[in-house]
């Protein structure tokens, strides 16, 4: 999106591929999901297996309680005892219930977390300024200082918070450390802002305490805090000071390469900590040092150039939001060049673009298709057990059960495995992506999976999963249960004429 | 006045566009303390007959009454609420739930009264000592002889202590010895408790049991031969 900002959000951009190559892409990670997941549904199977057999125990204690507990223990315990009837059956039953609802939340949560970035708040919309068709987007400086101007002649509610904390203006510079020698080595990729403007930024980019321990943290605000000391003081990413061949503390001198006759003096006073991998490259410096060197440059003056890659500013609701972006999107406000407005999230939202019809399709089809799999899945089960069990229910009926009762139990079983595999499995859901990013943290590497620098799940998906199998349980073991609801007590007799 | 009455008792079924007659103006007086043989070629309507007078089915018309209750006139649940206070059930193949033990077994009808867990314990106990099973309580069907699966089956039958028990070829699966020795406990419950049976069977040696067999032939009533008594 801009050079050497390849994050925002948590997001890299998307790759260019082709809908056949997406395809294949989504294919491949569905196989290997369901691998994964069927591989941890087999290893939870103890798991599953003690606790029927500790809720078992639990009934059995129950047993002695006076009735009605205990004599509804004695009943519900056929459905534990049914359970462990045919383990073979109940195993491949969990397994595949495990495996359907693991899938079904870890799509939801991809689902849910690509929702989120591109989700438009109601209240803090980030939105952005930038040039409508150039790209990269270069504005003049004039611009940042109208817009604000706008912002205040806004009504008070929908105005910014606090302008200070809810405006800044981003310029990006590239620049050498030698003119003659312009190696991967000497570049500097350096973002200018104001510094009062970092910690919004940071935030911005979620960039937050969680993401460095505690006294990288404290260093980092040091650093933003000596910056404010002098306007030659940067900060440089650890990774570009290892390929300068500098350190915290060392002077450096740099070329605009933008820029005609643009050099900086820069004094090193920070670093961004090593764990934060994508500032590991790039650098911050003051935009009013940024803005003099442009104007003491002998070629160019601040009329002239348009250095302003990019207003930032944060509404106090979508209502200010678009009450702003008419004023801003209208062709004579800013109309050279033009500008346009648009909320962060919809900004990053084009990154997604080539992902909306497969999110679409993922929402609206598999998801759906998974469930109702799993309805089958359970359906079908249940009926096997049912047929194979035809004649002990017609021997209850017999004994005084009444139909509701025999159907009960049908039904307790298919919703007693139904929650134990929506559970277990949306636990490995929710605490993969936890213990992947402390295994990360641990052992200090960087990687990504798919886009994303950071995945997490909803905690939700704990709370859906049981109800889900609860609900598939009830869906799947519906038209068995009725089925074993018509037993004829009569048929209990029936080998003989 | 007999226990069991059944009066101009027809029975039909609809299969498809069809109605088979299978029960037809049949009567049929029934003591306390009978033991009563139903028997029968196939397809004669012993089996239907069995079912209506255990409650496990409704005639399409005449009235059957037992203890002085017509139960021809109740429905599913009021038929399933007479059988487990008044009609115990002896089956072909024991019909017994493997996932359960013996105790566990002949304690599920149990469930559905309202009896104290003392109170289940005492008569299952008691139950299991009268068909001689008192040591093999814990064991489960897939752990007993076909003659030992038999006497819990009858333990199950009794354990509620009803009026009726209804049996359903209960020799049919047994060997000789396993089932003389169920035939004798029949014979116990009626002789010594003054239980009702009513059993269908196949087995001349075990219709000469009863104190009566009743013949059916083709939905009607054929003979009724009174035999030796015990």
């Amino acid at each position: 999106m801009f050079p050497g900002f390849e994050q925002i959000d948590g997001v890299s951009s998307s790759p260019d591929l082709s809908l056949v190559q997406t395809a294949l892409y989504a294919s491949g990670i569905f196989a290997l999901l369901m691998m994964i997941l069927t591989f941890f549904a087999v290893l939870s199977l103890p798991i599953f297996f003690g606790t029927v057999v500790l809720l078992e125990g639990l009934l059995k204690l129950a047993n002695n309680v006076r009735d009605p507990v205990g004599k509804l223990s004695k009943i519900f315990g056929l459905v534990f005892r049914s359970l462990r009837r045919n383990v073979v059956r109940t195993s491949l039953t969990y397994v595949a219930l495990f495996v359907l609802t693991g899938m079904l939340s870890t799509i939801y949560s991809g689902v849910d977390l690509i929702d989120k970035i591109t989700q438009e708040k109601e209240d803090n919309v980030q939105v952005i300024m930038t040039e409508r068709f150039g790209a990269p987007s270069m504005m003049p400086r004039s611009y940042a200082n109208r817009l604000k101007g706008i912002l205040k002649e806004l009504p008070p509610e929908a105005q910014p918070r606090n302008i200070d904390d809810d405006f800044m203006v981003w310029s990006f510079v590239g620049a050498t450390l030698d003119l003659n020698k312009r190696t991967q080595e000497n570049a500097l990729f350096v973002l200018a802002l104001e510094p009062d403007a970092i910690r919004t930024m940071l935030s911005y980019q979620g960039l937050s305490k969680d993401d460095m321990s505690e006294e990288a943290y404290a260093e980092l605000m040091q650093s933003i805090d000596d910056m404010k000391k002098d306007k030659r003081n940067v900060i440089i990413g650890p990774e570009r000071l290892e390929l300068m061949g500098k350190q915290v503390g060392d002077s450096v001198k740099a070329y605009a390469l933008g820029y005609k006759d643009v050099t900086y003096d820069f004094k090193i006073v920070g670093s961004f900590p090593a764990e934060v991998s994508r500032w590991s490259k790039s650098a911050l410096m003051r935009l009013d040092y940024f803005n003099d060197t442009l104007d003491g440059a002998k070629t160019f003056s601040g009329a002239e150039v348009r250095p302003v890659n990019l207003i930032w500013v944060r509404m106090p609701n979508k209502a200010a939001y678009e009450a702003l972006a008419t004023v801003v999107n209208e062709p004579k406000s800013f109309s050279a060049p033009q500008a346009k407005m648009e909320t962060a999230s919809a900004a990053i939202g084009s990154f997604l673009e080539g992902l909306k019809s497969i999110v679409f399709a993922f929402k609206y089809i598999i998801m759906p298709a998974i469930a109702v799999i799993m309805c089958l899945v359970v359906g079908i089960t249940i009926t096997i057990g049912v047929r194979e069990r035809r004649s002990e229910m017609a021997v209850m009926k017999v004994l005084g059960f009444l139909p509701w009762q025999v159907m009960g139990i049908i039904i307790a079983e298919a919703v007693l495995i139904g929650v134990m595999g929506g559970l277990l499995s949306t636990w490995l859901v929710y605490f993969a992506p936890k213990s992947i990013e402390a295994f990360k943290a641990f052992t200090g590497l960087k990687f990504k999976i798919l886009f994303f620098d950071k995945i997490s799940a909803p905690i939700l998906i704990t709370v859906y999963g049981p109800l889900l199998g609860t609900f598939v349980g009830l869906i799947g073991s519906a038209l068995p249960a009725i089925s074993s609801r018509k037993v004829k007590v009569s048929e209990v007799f029936a080998q003989v004429t | 006045m007999p226990l069991v009455e059944v009066r101009d008792l027809y029975k039909s079924f609809t299969r498809g566009a069809e109605t088979i007659e299978v029960l037809m103006d049949l009567n049929l007086d029934v003591e306390a303390g009978e033991f009563l043989a139903l028997m029968g070629p196939s397809g004669s309507g012993k089996t239907t007959l069995l079912n209506l007078l255990a409650g496990l089915d409704t005639p399409t018309s005449g009235t059957i009454s037992v203890g002085g209750e017509r139960i021809s006139d109740y429905s599913e649940s009021e038929l399933a609420r007479w059988r487990t206070r008044n009609v115990g059930f002896v089956f072909q193949f024991y019909n017994l739930l493997p996932v359960l033990t013996a105790y566990e077994n002949v304690e599920l009808p149990l469930l559905l009264l309202p009896l104290t867990g003392a109170q289940r314990r005492k008569q299952v106990e008691n139950a299991m000592g009268l068909v001689g099973l008192s040591d093999r309580m814990s064991h489960r069907p897939g752990q007993l002889s076909g003659g030992q699966c038999q006497r819990v089956g009858i333990a199950r039958a009794i354990v509620t202590d009803p009026t009726i028990i209804v049996a359903d070829e209960p020799t049919g699966a047994l060997d000789s010895a396993s089932a003389d020795a169920a035939l004798k406990l029949l014979d116990i419950l009626r002789s010594e408790l003054g239980k009702t049976i009513l059993m269908v069977t196949h087995d001349p040696h075990a219709a000469e049991r009863a104190q009566r067999i009743v013949q059916l032939e083709k939905g009607r009533l054929a003979h009724h031969n009174l035999t030796l008594t015990h």
